[in-house]
């Protein structure tokens, strides 16, 4: 008994080593980008930039991206996308999920499987074509960015609710279908209720997806009015100088949104990102 | 289950509209702009044309300065049979004019109209060349110019089937770019998958703090890629970055600039930033399979005497065969699309060294505004996804089976 307490203690401390070691790696750049973010630029370029402690402890990078790069457009533009591509995109894929996982119809392996093909693609196939719509119907640089934003944010949705709905049991809609309901006030009224902890963790997901999305935003919005948070901050850098400190700064501040969403909502993302992955 | 009615076949209607529109028809038409000689910056090649097509508006301008320039020289033109063939080049003009007279804009051409535009440019350039050499005109030096505008409103057709694929194989830039996309992908799932099971261990065995481990796990994943990697190409700064500094007292690198100004050591910095990035994610769908193997398990094998190392690859491994194989999937086919770290934390440099098949095809695309040759690339990446994901399909099918 002794001797297997020991073990277990000895192997307990190279957890807490190793775990230590983890967390240092994952939190690290986060800390330092932190630091970074009170340094004056003097003492980021200057002869010891590694001090931890700032020597002049300052919040002009702050005031500046905040006043004058006009970081909080760029969220404001990050917030409206995002939200409008969750809600539509989350009532498509309930509609769609509910009836792959209700219905019995002709080509729906046909379906998940373009779905699940849509899925794995390459970005990149789609930005040429929806580049030229886009400009035929004069919708660049403007919210529309948020449609295109369905072939990334789609395939996942529709996966994590049809394995959500599977779980539902039948005997609730068939007795509300005998009291004489349509399939929408099924749908409405008894379906979605108890899907709901589903449909949530699909929200949250789609809307960090959005909140990242990088590519189709920079090529089809290239106006600086219209450029969400990811764009703005890279283009931080591709001016003449490089200002650490602005970029630290500008980090820091548009992380917090993130952080707080995972901080609220982790065991819905975890749920989100192991459904379909993982059999119960 | 039931049959789908009609009512019901209402809820699938968004989602069909939406695949169609963003996902179906950009696949469809990138295809099709892989066969064509597709540039947006060139007047000649900037749409689809699979015919030969006639710029009728610079067909009736031209047309008109000709016959105008031409009649103003009638009188300086001695010769009669000079003025024969002047006449008839005229007339060959307004005939050509008045087939067009209701049309405007580009239009598509039937072959013998062709043979037409063809017949009276070649009648009008040897009358005028002619003419040019023998008379002193007034408008000598810009006819001969203007004439060519003719065979201009000609648009050959910028067809070019599989030529564009035929470049792509002799095309090192391609060669180099799927080198480096493979590198990418291998070594940092690798990585990934072997960090991310240790992690995913420790987590299963850690009792407190749980919570915490997962929030900060989550953190990577959830911030824009965009934003981590100009996060990254801060710590791997020559001047300022810390990590830079580190690799550098360690002896990884020579000096702290070395790390994004070589090849290798830009590669490098790449991978284990998208290591930094997408392990946390890779740990939490591991631990999401642990968590299912059932603890009698582990039991069962302690009591045969197995050893830690025995029951890892005899108890943990198979069973968690399924949710390893589907996170590696995933991980792939996000690796090989890798776009937006690359793009900001290098741009694809130092000398294309880190210039992976998106990166690439993202600058012929929207760089050379060459969107034809850029769709041939990214047809050449669908592919290879395609036997990835097969590959992959065939093995965890496999495997499911086996377990059943």
């Amino acid at each position: 008994m002794a001797k297997e307490n020991g073990f277990s203690l000895k192997k307990s401390w190279s957890f807490l080593v190793l775990l230590f070691i983890y967390l240092a790696v994952v939190i690290f750049p986060f800390i330092w980008i932190l630091i970074t973010s009170f340094k004056s630029t003097g003492e980021i370029f200057g002869d010891n930039p590694f001090r931890v402690i700032p020597e002049n402890p300052t919040l002009q990078h702050y005031a500046n991206v905040i006043f004058e790069k006009g970081i909080m457009n760029a969220v404001w533009n990050s917030l409206i996308v995002s939200f409008s591509t969750t809600i539509y995109i989350v009532l498509v894929a309930t509609f769609a999920a509910y009836a792959i996982s209700r219905f019995e119809f002709r080509g729906k392996n046909l379906l998940l499987g373009i779905v699940l093909a849509v899925a794995m693609f390459p970005q990149m196939i789609v930005i040429g074509p929806v580049y030229n719509l886009f400009i035929e119907l004069g919708w660049t640089n403007s919210y529309w960015i948020a449609l295109p934003f369905s072939s990334i944010t789609l395939p996942m949705s529709v996966w994590i609710l049809v394995t959500h709905f599977n779980q539902i049991p039948l005997a609730l809609e068939e007795s509300a279908k005998m009291d004489g309901a349509s399939p929408f006030q099924t749908l409405f009224k008894i379906v979605f209720p108890l899907a709901a902890p589903g449909v949530f963790t699909t929200a949250i997901i789609v809307f960090i997806t959005a909140w990242n999305e990088f590519v189709l935003t920079i090529t089809i919005n290239s106006n600086a009015e219209y450029h969400t948070v990811p764009v703005a901050i890279s283009f931080l850098r591709t001016q003449f100088e490089i200002l650490w400190g602005e970029v630290a700064a500008a980090t820091v501040v548009v992380t917090i949104p993130t952080l707080i969403i995972v901080l609220l909502f982790q065991r819905q993302i975890v749920s989100g990102l192991t459904s379909g992955g993982v059999k119960e | 289950m039931k049959k789908m009615g009609l009512r019901e076949f209402l809820f699938l209607v968004p989602i069909l509209i939406l695949i169609c529109i963003f996902s179906l028809w950009p696949v469809l038409q990138s295809f099709t702009y892989s066969f064509f000689d597709y540039q947006l910056n060139d007047r000649t090649k900037s749409g689809l044309y699979l015919s030969e097509r006639f710029n009728v508006d610079l067909y009736n301008e031209t047309s008109f300065y000709v016959d105008r320039f031409i009649s103003m020289d009638m009188e300086t033109i001695s010769d009669d049979q000079d003025k024969a063939d002047a006449n008839q080049v005229l007339a060959g003009l307004t005939e050509l004019n008045k087939e067009f007279e209701n049309e405007e804009g580009v239009i598509k051409l039937t072959g013998d109209q062709t043979d037409q535009v063809l017949n009276v440019y070649q009648n009008t350039k040897t009358t005028v060349d002619q003419l040019v050499s023998k008379y002193e005109l007034q408008q000598g030096e810009n006819l001969p110019l203007l004439v060519d505008d003719i065979n201009n409103s000609l648009i050959q057709s910028n067809f070019v089937g599989l030529d564009g694929y035929k470049q792509a194989f002799s095309d090192g830039f391609v060669g180099i770019a799927l080198k480096n996309t493979l590198i990418f992908t291998v070594v940092s799932v690798f990585l990934e998958l072997i960090l991310g099971m240790g992690m995913a261990l420790i987590m299963n065995k850690a009792m407190q703090g749980q919570g915490f481990i997962r929030t900060s796990s989550l953190i990577p994943w959830a911030i824009p890629t965009a934003v981590a990697a100009l996060m990254w190409s801060y710590l791997y700064d020559g001047g300022a970055g810390i990590v830079a500094e580190f690799f550098s007292i360690v002896g990884f690198i020579d000096q702290p600039t070395d790390l994004l100004q070589t090849s290798t050591g830009a590669m490098t910095a790449v991978v284990l930033a998208d290591v930094w990035k997408t392990t946390p994610y890779m740990a939490i769908l591991l631990l999401a399979g642990l968590q299912t193997i059932p603890k009698s398990l582990y039991e069962a094998a302690s009591i045969d005497g197995a050893s830690i190392v025995q029951k890892f690859f005899r108890v943990t491994v198979p069973l968690l065969m399924p949710a390893i194989l589907v996170a590696l999937l995933f991980r792939t086919m996000d690796a090989f699309r890798v776009f937006d770290l690359i793009y900001v934390l290098t741009g694809g440099g130092p000398g294309g060294s880190t210039e992976t098949l998106s990166v690439y095809s993202y600058k012929v695309m929207f760089g050379q505004t060459n969107f034809g040759y850029g769709s041939v690339i990214v047809m050449i990446m669908f592919v290879c996804v395609a036997i990835i994901t097969t590959i992959y399909v065939k093995v965890l099918g496999a495997s499911v089976m086996e377990k059943n």
